[in-house]
């Protein structure tokens, strides 16, 4: 039998639900834990978009060692479809650098968006959680830090929520990349990454801008397909953005001078 | 090559999730800039959206017989009614496979 652990003297109890409502203490490890359990429902739209990954990077010419890494390396879904796709249309580095840059420029909003609630903590904190910011770990954990913005311990829900997505998309990766020749074609499984976008952007359309931006940019990738080296995609990208900017802006009221 | 390409849109990736809280960039982006960030995932998602439904053999558009294009027609609507990743993902891939199997 093992030996009990006396429970630390400076630390009460962790509860183990906080039915008191948002204004209870909460410990380190049950937020943590509360940030696993609200990234799992999640994991249904990550686990397939993993396979797909493993075996589109195996496909795309990229090694079994490869695909994987890219997964802890990069860390971004879409970065690393368009990543595989740029490699196998033999597109030179530094385009590939530019349109990986554009893809995952969005993270620079999500990291803003969580600095004012984990500014104050030590770079030991800061940068592995800069690391695990991704959109699917930021959209469950912001809603955390919005609810209970004076939870001393709220950096460890984007912790768990981090990590969950982490683990996951390694271990899917690493089974795509060595189920690739077993999972049939007729499964069509990489349209599961169209689809994923598709849910994530059709929601978000909200404003004529947003609109415009999203039919330049669509339009734009059409006309651009034949392209070489997929800069269509580049193209497209900016295209849309100054699109939606543009209207944005001419849509501001004006201040009265 | 692949592996120094990797390495560096690797760190670009984090130095993006980073910079915000690095305590060196100013607390607010500008205004202009973080107004054309809030179009980036509209624009960069929908430019590989659009191809990869609508394009089909030997770089051709496809508008007519493309089980995909209902497919995606569909996933947007269950999208917006629902706004669940895997509502969408189970409506699309589902219309895509009965086309298939009816041989559409």
């Amino acid at each position: 039998m093992p030996p009990a652990h006396p429970p630390p003297p400076h630390e009460p109890d962790p509860p183990e639900s906080n039915p008191a409502g948002d204004d209870a203490p909460s410990s380190a490890s049950s937020e943590f834990w509360t940030g696993v359990r609200d990234e799992l429902p999640l994991q249904l739209g990550v686990i397939p978009f993993g396979l797909v990954f493993g075996v589109l990077g195996i496909a795309s010419g990229l090694t079994p060692l490869q695909t994987i890494l890219m997964s802890s390396i990069l860390f971004g879904g879409a970065s690393q479809v368009v990543f595989a796709q740029l490699w196998a249309t033999g597109a030179p580095p530094v385009f590939v650098g530019a349109s990986i840059s554009v893809i995952n420029m969005r993270h620079v909003l999500y990291s803003a968006s969580v600095a004012p609630y984990l500014r104050q903590l030590p770079l030991h904190w800061r940068i592995p959680l800069a690391y695990l910011l991704t959109d699917e770990a930021y959209a469950v954990s912001i809603k955390r830090f919005l609810e209970n913005p004076a939870n001393p311990f709220k950096h460890y829900h984007l912790l768990g929520t981090g990590m969950t997505l982490w683990v996951l998309w390694q271990i899917t990766t690493t089974i795509g990349v060595f189920a690739s020749t077993t999972i049939p074609e007729e499964l069509s499984l990489g349209f599961a990454i169209p689809l994923t976008f598709i849910a994530i952007v059709a929601p978000t359309i909200r404003t004529r801008p947003d609109l415009l931006a999203c039919i330049t940019s669509g339009g734009l990738a059409l006309a651009g397909h034949t392209l070489p080296w997929n800069s269509g995609l580049l193209i497209a990208a900016m295209g849309g953005i100054l699109a939606g900017w543009l209207a944005h802006r001419f849509n501001q009221p004006r201040v009265a001078q | 090559m692949i592996w120094i390409i990797m390495i560096v849109t690797g760190l670009l990736t984090f130095a993006m999730r980073f910079v915000m809280l690095s305590g060196v960039a100013p607390r607010k982006l500008p205004a202009a800039f973080g107004e054309a960030l809030g179009f980036v995932p509209i624009a960069v998602l929908t430019a590989i959206i659009t191809p990869a439904v609508l394009m089909g053999e030997g770089n051709s558009i496809m508008l007519l017989d493309n089980a995909r294009l209902p497919a995606a027609i569909i996933a947007v609507i269950v999208a917006l009614v629902s706004r669940s990743v895997v509502m969408t993902i189970s409506a699309g891939l589902g219309t895509l496979w009965f086309l298939t199997f009816l041989g559409v």
